[in-house]
């Protein structure tokens, strides 16, 4: 008995490794094969095509291109990517064009899916992707609200999610995770109040690393140990 | 008045204006429509203020960014500020969010030493 | 007169689709001859085009030119070449083929950060 429970603990490893992904090499290269066509057609905006891991084509434009690049994958025969199925941004606030906005499309007509991604700053306009797609009107307004970035020509460009009054964006790295102010109902005015917070400075302390390894593969490698001649003369003894 | 070059130093995107003095011109357009909306804002949120508290609250808000120059940032606010018109025309907003501008509840921060000291625990 | 199969989709435009398409199809190319000879965008569009239009010449039935084309019905292969066209007149404003406008800043797409 005993030792079928140490067989079984000493395969558990083999099960584990039923579950990883396989590698999907034929779709990879189509991928590749329609990232290296659609930036041979238009060398002026494409930065970089890219394939992740999970078989995902990312195309990496300029600001510019938002409407040639995304009408030219809606309309062209051998690319329909007739629906845009999200549309938001990535703050990371230590580069010179903090946001990245994302553009996630699917071709119904071939049954795949591809990433648009562009850059901006908090006051440099982007170009509204309404004209192209319909479906980009509320989600711009999302990033609008969440991020504040503005886009231009946006037939209805208001807040979303936010309250009417509330000041600042709240998916900026930079916006407190309590918030600038507190809501509560005041019985003297009979009506719902807010008023700034008064955070004590204990609260402050923003400890923002994870326990886990996000990104394994980027850790610097770990100083190599020594021993001194003089630890092993010591152990022998 | 000069139009002040943005801090990147090169050519940028505007939003609206090219210069200072256009996106002055806007700031002034929305001024405008502010003063005329509060009287009829006093009215149907039936507010316990008079139109002259309510103008010169109006007239704080805007004055609180008067030391902005660069026309982009003044484009941005001036587009806050025209979300903020449209809400309170449509009465979208409630009482409580025109209310909000005053602060009529909010105790204000001790300043000096010693009422720093009575109020205790200075977070 | 017997009418086509593809019926199913409502559409009665069937006994004159092919016209359409050949309309389409010569106003394409019109348009992608002004751009420049090694355009990529000219080259591969018309390659399809031409692809399209010599089946479409060749083959008088519509379920068979369907399913030579094999890009769904034929209101579809209309429908994409409707898109084409308007792509097609766009692109000539939009100038693709030219070098990029810029390059990102170093640190743009580097991840992680």
């Amino acid at each position: 008995m005993l030792l079928l429970f140490f067989l079984m603990a000493f395969h558990l490893p083999l099960f584990f490794s039923a579950t990883i992904r396989p590698k999907d090499e034929v779709q990879q290269k189509q991928l590749c094969a329609f990232g290296e066509y659609v930036a041979e057609i238009l060398p002026k905006y494409i930065q970089q095509v890219q394939v992740t891991c999970f078989n995902e084509l990312e195309i990496l434009i300029h600001p510019d291109g938002i409407i040639p690049v995304l009408t030219f994958l809606r309309d062209h025969t051998n690319a329909q990517f007739k629906s845009l199925a999200d549309l938001t941004a990535v703050d990371v606030p230590t580069r010179q064009n903090r946001f990245e906005i994302v553009y996630n499309l699917l071709s119904l007509h071939f049954n795949s899916r591809i990433r648009v991604k562009t850059y901006t700053d908090e006051l440099t306009p982007l170009d509204s992707a309404v004209p192209v797609y319909q479906a980009a009107n509320w989600y711009e307004r999302e990033v609008w609200d969440m991020f504040g970035v503005f886009f231009a020509n946006h037939p209805d460009l208001r807040r979303i999610l936010t309250d009417y009054g509330f000041e600042g964006h709240p998916f900026r790295k930079d916006f407190p995770l309590s918030g600038f102010v507190e809501v509560r109902y005041d019985d003297e005015v009979k009506r719902i109040v807010a008023e700034p917070l008064e955070l004590s400075q204990e609260f402050r302390k923003f400890d923002l690393n994870s326990p886990w390894e996000t990104f394994p593969a980027h850790r610097e490698a770990p100083e190599p140990l020594t021993i001194e001649a003089g630890d092993k003369k010591g152990d022998v003894k | 008045m000069d139009s002040v070059a943005p801090a990147v130093g090169a050519a940028v995107k505007p939003i609206f204006s090219r210069d200072l003095g256009e996106a002055r011109r806007r700031v002034r357009e929305l001024y405008r429509a502010w003063y005329r909306e509060v009287p009829n804002t006093v009215h149907l949120f039936q507010l316990d203020i008079t139109v002259k508290q309510g103008r010169d609250k109006v007239r704080e808000m805007f004055m609180k960014n008067a030391h902005v120059t660069d026309p982009r940032v003044i484009d941005l606010l001036v587009i806050k500020g025209k979300i903020e018109l449209q809400e309170t025309i449509n009465v979208w907003k409630q009482r409580t969010h025109v209310m909000r501008y005053f602060h009529e509840t909010e105790t204000p921060r001790p300043t000096d030493f010693l009422s720093k000291f009575y109020a205790g625990n200075d977070p | 007169v017997a009418l086509p199969l593809s019926l199913s989709t409502g559409l009665t435009c069937m006994l004159v689709c092919r016209h359409h398409l050949r309309i389409l199809y010569t106003k394409i190319i019109a348009v992608l001859q002004n751009f420049p000879k090694d355009a990529a965008y000219r080259k591969y569009t018309e390659a399809i085009i031409n692809e399209r239009f010599n089946m479409v010449k060749a083959e008088p039935d519509i379920e068979k030119l369907e399913n030579k084309i094999n890009s769904g019905q034929i209101e579809e292969v209309i429908l994409q070449a409707e898109n084409e066209l308007n792509l097609a007149r766009k692109m000539a404003q939009w100038k693709p083929w030219e070098p990029l406008i810029e390059e990102p800043p170093s640190d743009q797409w580097k991840w992680p950060v």
